[in-house]
């Protein structure tokens, strides 16, 4: 088809193309036309404002929270500049672990373990008051909306770490989600990975009086399986909160 | 959020600000997820075709020129060009039980033009469309909103397919011609 000199048929085409009436192999060619002439592809550009707002009439739908974990993973390691990377954000944190401990258990109740978790609101757990008394206990929350998504638990003589995973969406397949310790004033230094199951283990080094011992704020990253090849996290932060000692 | 935000947001995504890119994505994907949604009418397939085209979006933000089109109207281009392209990949798989179909057939009733209020370009796009014959009409709203080709028009709307093609045309060229006297 020469399209050349036929401005009539030059706008035909455009006005299809934006409304996607042209298709196949006629798109791929006039796709490759636009890139070649700059007149055409301007006047697809026109078209397409014309009829964009017909896409204001379109009901937004939200999309699974899901969506954004995965865009986030495909974008590969955190660049600088990203949460994990601001030492503010961890500093604010640390500061912030006592007030937050003072919150949360004020939070502490008795209710069924099965009642579905309500987000944003108050983390509720049910303890007999006897298994109450030595441990370290931390709800970790999404960052931006605070949304509890996990909730750790260690016994102070304990050598591991009860890790609970309230919200499954949490998980992105093909990925594995790295429990990590950041010391007052040090580095992150890993745990391990979070079972896939809701409920799981996570072995420490040592026991929990030991190993969390100067430990104010657990995280969670998105890491590759297997966990951060470098030792470090490579991936989003995806929950954080205070870990706090409770007795 | 208003379209000077969203330039902004796209200017900082060119600069590889990732929380600008999360506020993007943010304010965008609920109208962008309506809009594939709509097209390819299975939610498992609008996921795949949205994470595709925010890491396109977030690819191709440096080369965004703001004078050339308006932020949604740029990234809403570049869903419905890649809903299109999928509906033309070859499917052998069968729509399964678990396929969350939206709807088995798409909908005669060009219902979203009646949501048109929302700014002047819209009011005046609503004018002109209803200024339209009804088939023109109805020809336009369907594959804009549905993605039907002329072929799936024909069918959806039971007339020769000669005759669709002259009612997409016709219906552009007076869309355009009433648009520049408004």
């Amino acid at each position: 088809m020469n399209w050349r000199g036929k401005p009539q048929l030059q706008e035909r085409l455009a006005a299809e193309y934006a409304l996607g009436t042209l298709r196949g192999l006629a798109r791929q060619r006039f796709e490759r036309w636009m890139r070649e002439d700059a007149a055409l592809a301007r006047a697809a550009a026109e078209w397409q404002a014309r009829l964009a707002p017909l896409a204001a009439g379109v009901r937004p739908v939200a999309p699974p929270e899901r969506l954004w974990r995965q865009i986030q993973a495909r974008l590969g390691a955190a660049a600088p500049g990203s949460l994990w990377e601001n030492l503010a954000f961890w500093r604010g944190l640390g500061l912030a672990a006592s007030g937050a401990a003072a919150v949360l258990l004020a939070a502490v109740a008795l209710v069924s373990p099965q009642a579905p978790v309500p987000a944003p609101a108050p983390v509720v757990l049910k303890v007999p008051s006897t298994e109450m008394a030595e441990v370290y206990l931390a709800v970790l929350s999404d960052p931006k909306t605070n949304k509890p998504l996990l909730l750790v638990t260690a016994g102070r003589h304990a050598d591991q770490m009860q890790v609970r995973t309230l919200d499954p969406s949490i998980r992105v397949s093909g990925k594995d989600l790295e429990l990590w310790a950041l010391p007052a004033g040090g580095v992150p230094t890993s745990l391990g990975l979070v079972g896939e199951t809701e409920r799981s283990m996570v072995k420490l080094a040592a026991v929990a009086s030991r190993s969390l011992a100067n430990v104010p704020t657990l995280a969670i990253s998105l890491e590759p399986k297997g966990g951060s090849p470098t030792g470090r996290a490579t991936g989003p932060v995806l929950a954080v909160g205070p870990c706090i000692k409770f007795w | 959020m208003a379209q000077d935000d969203l330039a902004g947001l796209l200017a900082a995504c060119a600069r590889r600000d990732r929380a600008a890119f999360e506020r993007l994505y943010r304010a965008t994907a609920p109208k962008l997820f309506g809009v594939a949604l709509r097209i390819l009418r299975r939610e498992d397939w609008a996921e795949d075709v949205l994470q595709e085209c925010y890491l396109r979006i977030w690819d191709h933000a440096p080369a965004y020129r703001a004078g050339l089109a308006a932020p949604m109207t740029w990234m809403t281009s570049i869903v419905r060009n890649r809903c299109l392209d999928w509906l033309r990949r070859p499917r052998l798989e069968v729509i399964d039980e678990e396929g969350e179909l939206i709807e088995a057939a798409p909908s005669a009733d060009p219902g979203p033009l009646e949501e048109l209020e929302s700014s002047s370009d819209a009011r005046a796009l609503k004018r002109c469309l209803d200024a339209l014959e009804a088939k023109q009409r109805q020809a336009i709203a369907l594959a804009y909103y549905d993605g039907l080709s002329h072929a799936e028009l024909a069918s959806q709307l039971r007339a020769p397919l000669g005759t669709v093609k002259t009612w997409v045309r016709r219906g552009l060229l007076r869309l355009k011609a009433c648009l520049e006297t408004a």
